[in-house]
């Protein structure tokens, strides 16, 4: 312990500081490869000089520095291995579909289901007064045909066909709502399920994923009323 | 200053057991955090969506714990500088500051995630407040398990004894702000 040496620490604790500073000024910029340098950039020098002057590993036995930079090699082939398969959502012979409908489906940015009950607890009205007032200002907004034409439309086909560009790669196929052998097997009801909780919810096949996050009872019904439009 | 001889000699490496032991903790715990990152940064790039979700993250408040986490390992060492000066009781003071920036880090975090929460990001939102949330709470976590038992190593040290172990807590702590180092770019900046 006595070899331990102490560097000074006020001035590399300033110069995080600094460097803190400089990641947060970074995005102001508003050049992308400049945020780039200063959030990620900036995150491996300050990390660095906190690992060699904090954890002492400047004056550490060799070793120690094998062995961290072995971990660091494990996580390196890690993302190595696996991140073409996730980064990329299809190749020659395969196409993952959950994560194309999700970039395709997006994520609402300002608005979100939570953010209404928020914006209406300050006033102290009577819940029963509130929600039926929401509800109806909410049902004409939802587009059940453009949500059909985002979400369902890469698998089922832009008519419903059950043709979408996803389609080829899938088995079972994708169901076929023009067709009338789809509509004389099932009611709405499990139309209605499968839409909210999947294709495995009702027997059929998992690829069908649970839209329920997204569209609740009142925009799943509508959603399977368009889906009676697209009978032949 | 030795008085438990195998935790503070003892080894083939050369280097105190007990040291050697925490660098062989922190390397498992690169692994975890690395490949949970690593996961994270394949997602998200496979995942343009997802800067909507990020871009909902509140920068200052990010940036508040990246100060309070920086400040808390300058007092660590500062700890480890004092308790090899043979003063026990000025390492329990750096060490009780450093339990008081972990309780201030946590505390943000509390209010951080209860306004997200009620406003409706919550770890089944997406993928995103995922990784957010999961990511962020394993770190939270090892503030919490660093603050608690920084506790005792002050404790002990303010008697004068186990000095050692402040050094031990300490690397261990500045590894949890190494972490958040990187968590603070990847969650809040890179919208």
């Amino acid at each position: 312990m006595a070899e331990t040496h102490h560097p000074n620490y006020k001035k590399i604790y300033l110069t995080l500081l600094v460097l803190l500073v400089i990641s947060i000024a970074g995005p102001f910029v508003g050049i992308g490869w400049v945020t780039l340098i200063t959030a990620f950039g900036i995150a491996l020098v300050k990390a660095d000089m906190v690992v060699q002057n904090f954890m002492h590993l400047k004056w550490e036995k060799p070793i120690i520095r094998y062995l961290l930079g072995a971990s660091v090699l494990l996580m390196i082939l890690f993302y190595g291995a696996i991140a073409t398969d996730v980064q990329k959502h299809e190749g020659k012979n395969w196409s993952n579909d959950a994560a194309k409908a999700a970039v395709a489906r997006g994520i609402p940015g300002a608005h979100h289901e939570g953010g209404a009950p928020e914006e209406a607890a300050p006033e102290p009205a009577p819940e029963p007064v509130a929600t039926p007032a929401a509800a109806p200002a909410e049902a004409p907004t939802f587009d059940a045909a453009g949500a059909f034409a985002t979400s369902c439309a890469p698998c089922h086909g832009a008519a419903g066909a059950g043709d979408g560009a996803a389609a080829a790669a899938l088995n079972p196929k994708p169901a076929n709502f023009t067709d009338p052998a789809f509509w004389s097997s099932r009611g709405d009801a499990e139309i209605f399920k499968a839409i909210r909780e999947g294709g495995a919810a009702v027997g059929r096949s998992s690829t069908m994923p649970p839209w329920g996050s997204m569209l609740d009872s009142t925009r799943t019904a509508a959603m399977v009323g368009y889906l009676h439009t697209l009978k032949k | 200053m030795s008085s438990k001889p195998i935790a503070t000699s003892r080894s083939a490496t050369g280097i105190p057991t007990g040291r050697l032991a925490v660098w062989w903790v922190l390397a498992s715990e690169v692994v975890i955090f690395g490949g949970l990152l690593a996961s994270y940064v394949m997602h998200r790039l496979g995942h343009p969506e997802w800067h909507a979700a990020a871009a909902v993250t509140n920068t200052w408040i990010g940036a508040f714990n990246t100060f309070v986490l920086l400040s808390s390992s300058f007092t660590a060492v500062l700890a480890h500088q004092a308790a090899e000066h043979g003063d026990g009781k000025g390492a329990a003071r750096y060490l009780s500051y450093t339990i008081l920036g972990a309780i201030t880090f946590i505390c943000v975090k509390a209010f951080e995630w209860t306004t997200e929460i009620s406003h409706g990001y919550t770890i089944s939102s997406n993928g995103f407040w995922q990784f957010y949330y999961t990511a962020a709470g394993l770190h939270a976590l090892h503030v919490i398990a660093g603050a608690v038992i920084m506790a005792f190593v002050a404790r002990d040290a303010a008697r004068g004894r186990e000095l050692h172990r402040v050094e031990l807590i300490g690397i261990y702590w500045h590894f949890v702000d190494v972490v958040w180092i990187f968590l603070f770019p990847l969650l809040y900046i890179a919208k």
